[in-house]
């Protein structure tokens, strides 16, 4: 066994004994010793970073969690409890600890750019840990912690600067992010030394099992084998899952995931419907038009379809622009003609009837800009006020508009950017106007709402239009939640709640 | 440590190093600092490497800290201080520094007449045992530099005696045979002892944990004949992990004249 003594008070003893400088007191040396033996760490186990943190209260669910990742997983996790229990605070509990019993000198937290300046002010504030955001004139050998966004992160000088540095451990915020194994960032943290690492998301499986393969392979190589072995024991297909007993048990020796309705905090209730829609005949006859165009360059026939079931608008920008560089324009004029002439918006007209039930705040959630635009006309032309948000603004407009939210607007339609990041828990009806691929992104946009702090039922409304790609989506919605439900762990309600078979 | 022994621990440490507490009620105090505190405590070297620099005027700072906040009314300004308050760590690390070495003599009442007071010299250890986890332990060891005879527990058993830091004129205090530096040697060496007779099944423990997580690592590439750097990087991050060290560490210690 290794042993390591300093000789530092040895040399600090041997001046003394020859008279240079003289003794301490007698009352601070015996502080000295009583503070040692009050701040030793007697146990291999359990928390002592409780005790350092007197004014902060975790929750039951929270401290677990940090013991679990501490005891069991030693160190190397996926913190992906649901959205909104506090995985952040897990992780701040792992890193004091680890900072107090010596294990980690220096951390990097890596994290979406909007959610940086929320992580300095929780880790200095709730736990006293001295974390700094990089910026353009911060020294990076200087700080012990520190907070960068991803996308500064994975590229030069910075990667490299970093890559110097030797962490001890590494956050990683939002870590769905890293889902695919081709991109600049997935490669940046492959590189990266992980003695100690957190992942933290709440949708480990977005689309297939493939995104949870490769984010445990990040984390611990080999834990699912490498990729033949895995391909070819754990799924035939991408959504047919073969020993999904077994996955599931791998998995959940990297992974802590708790669940709303296992934390003992009493939730309000989801309720959530799919609200079927009817084309107008003259809608859908423009809806079948599209589908018999042949050449659509670089343009699919699904996102035109897709559009045409979120608002006329936003299927004109996109035949327009095919005018400009296709040939059978004539064709395209036919149908733009045909398109404009559309009086009706039937989902605009559903959704300004739910608006009007719920005499209360809504968030409507589109994919398209110019459907944002129209529905803010809509609306206003109806009577109901409303703002709009999209993750391009910064900060501060963000803030101004939750706040023109709250104060003075009955809805706020926001574009899919929008979903990470704000907190909205004063409304509590939330509209999935378009559907989303990706079973995770309608969990991001309920959890605007629906989370600590919530006091009132929340009620989701999914609008697909019948007989169109819309009920594809659908399906598709529910097999994908079905395969993170066999590898994850059961999910809250998304897209209704009664489980369909499709 | 609740906030009443926050604030004593405060009032003793200031009291040691002659910071004159200004005005105190139970929740808060406030305290002029000297020179070597502040600079010890309150985190500003470029003010005093300006003061220095420029000759100026030193002008130590005077703080208000609030021992608990909760009992605090009114518009009291000041700085909330807590267990694991950045503030409370530099005070535990300027009494780490400030009460490290000691020479003392014990006090005898004088109606006992001459009385001869032998030399020991006594040391508090830290060990810590590392792997992925830690745990430490604390001996208090005091040795009698006359015989050699070592004592565990030593600080138990003198901390409620009452020292002088000169020898009392009814005291004659022996000169010691074994030399400090030797007896030193010699807990080191009692100490080592302890520690390889402890129970390690620990390193054993972490020894298995690196193994199977090397297992599998080396499965994850298995196919490849030259192993990319990442391999390199996760074994060697593996090594730091797991490798177990045991960490010997002096708190404090000095020459103790016992009666």
């Amino acid at each position: 066994m290794r042993i390591e003594r300093s000789s530092e008070w040895e040399e600090g003893f041997i001046n003394k004994l020859n008279e240079l400088g003289k003794w301490d007191s007698w009352t601070l040396y015996k502080m000295n010793y009583e503070i040692v033996k009050m701040k030793l760490i007697t146990d291999f186990t359990g928390l002592q970073a409780t005790k350092y943190l007197p004014n902060l209260t975790p929750l039951k669910h929270q401290l677990e969690a940090a013991e679990t990742v501490i005891e069991r997983m030693n160190g190397k996790a996926i913190l992906a409890d649901e959205v909104g229990l506090g995985k952040t605070i897990e992780a701040g509990l792992v890193l004091k600890e680890y900072l107090i019993r010596g294990l980690v000198k220096r951390a990097l937290i890596l994290a979406p750019a909007s959610l940086i300046n929320q992580w300095v002010e929780e880790l200095n504030i709730k736990f006293h840990i001295p974390a700094v955001a990089y910026k353009k004139n911060v020294q990076i050998e200087r700080h012990d912690v520190l907070i960068m966004s991803m996308d500064t992160a994975k590229k030069s000088p910075h990667k490299e600067r970093i890559y110097e540095q030797n962490y001890d451990m590494i956050i990683i915020d939002e870590a769905h992010k890293l889902k695919n194994h081709k991109t600049q960032i997935y490669e940046f943290v492959q590189g990266l030394k992980k003695k100690f690492c957190l992942l933290l998301t709440a949708t480990p499986i977005q689309n297939d099992v493939f995104e949870l393969f490769y984010l445990i392979s990040l984390l611990k190589p080999g834990h699912l084998g490498n990729y033949d072995t895995f391909q070819s024991a754990f799924s035939a297909s991408k959504h047919d899952l073969e020993h999904n007993d077994y996955l599931k048990e791998l998995v959940n020796q990297v992974m802590v995931r708790n669940r709303r309705e296992d934390t003992g905090i009493e939730w309000t209730n989801r309720r959530v419907q799919i609200v079927p829609i009817q084309f107008t005949k003259e809608e859908e006859e423009v809806y079948n038009l599209l589908g018999t165009l042949q050449n659509t360059g670089s343009f699919s026939m699904i996102t035109l379809q897709k559009e045409m079931c979120s608002s006329k608008e936003a299927t004109a920008l996109t035949l327009s622009k095919m005018m400009e560089d296709n040939a059978q324009s004539q064709e395209i004029e036919d149908i733009l003609v045909k398109l404009m002439a559309l009086e009706v918006n039937s989902k605009a007209k559903k959704t300004l009837e739910i608006v009007e039930q719920a005499k209360d705040k809504v968030i409507i959630f589109t994919e398209y800009r110019a459907t944002q635009i129209y529905l803010q006309w809509y609306l206003h032309a109806n009577g109901i006020t409303s703002v709009l948000f999209n993750g391009k603004y910064n900060k501060s407009k963000r803030d101004y508009m939750k706040h023109l939210f709250k104060e003075r607007a009955q809805v706020l339609i926001a574009t899919e950017a929008g979903g990470e990041g704000i907190n909205l828990q004063f409304c509590h009806h939330v509209i999935n106007y378009d559907l989303p691929w990706n079973p995770m992104k309608l969990e991001q946009r309920i959890g605007r709402v629906h989370r600590l702090g919530q006091e009132h039922d929340v009620h989701i409304y999914n609008l697909a239009i019948a007989n169109t790609i819309e009920e594809n989506i659908l399906a598709l919605l529910h097999t994908k939640i079905d395969v993170f439900e066999k590898v994850v762990g059961d999910l809250d309600a998304i897209l209704s709640n009664f489980k369909e078979s499709v | 440590m609740y906030p009443q022994q926050v604030h004593s621990y405060l009032r003793q440490f200031f009291n040691e190093n002659d910071c004159p507490i200004i005005s105190e009620e139970e929740h808060y105090l406030t305290v002029q600092l000297t020179a070597d505190i502040d600079k010890r405590i309150m985190n500003r070297p470029f003010y005093w490497q300006y003061v220095e620099a420029t000759n100026s005027e030193a002008n130590p700072a005077q703080v208000t800290f609030i021992t608990n906040q909760t009992a605090s009314t009114g518009n009291l300004y000041g700085e909330a201080i807590h267990f694991g308050s950045p503030r409370m760590n530099q005070l535990f690390q300027a009494t780490r520094e400030l009460g490290a070495y000691v020479q003392l003599f014990e006090k005898v009442d004088n109606a006992i007449g001459q009385v001869i007071l032998t030399p020991w010299l006594g040391v508090n250890f830290k060990v810590s045992y590392c792997c992925d986890q830690t745990k430490e332990m604390l001996y208090s060891f005091g040795i009698n530099l006359l015989t050699g005879i070592i004592k565990e527990e030593f600080q138990e058993t003198i901390c409620a005696s009452e020292f002088d830091t000169v020898p009392a004129d009814n005291a004659f205090h022996v000169q010691f045979i074994i030399k400090p530096l030797r007896a030193l040697e010699r807990l080191h060496a009692t100490i080592e002892k302890i520690i390889e007779q402890d129970d390690h099944s620990w390193a054993t423990e972490a020894k298995k944990r690196w193994q199977r997580d090397q297992r599998v690592l080396d499965y994850f590439y298995e196919e490849e004949e030259d192993k990319p750097e990442c391999y390199e990087i996760e074994k060697k991050a593996l090594e730091e992990q797991y490798d177990t060290k045991i960490k010997i560490e002096i708190i404090n210690g000095g020459l103790f004249y016992l009666y």
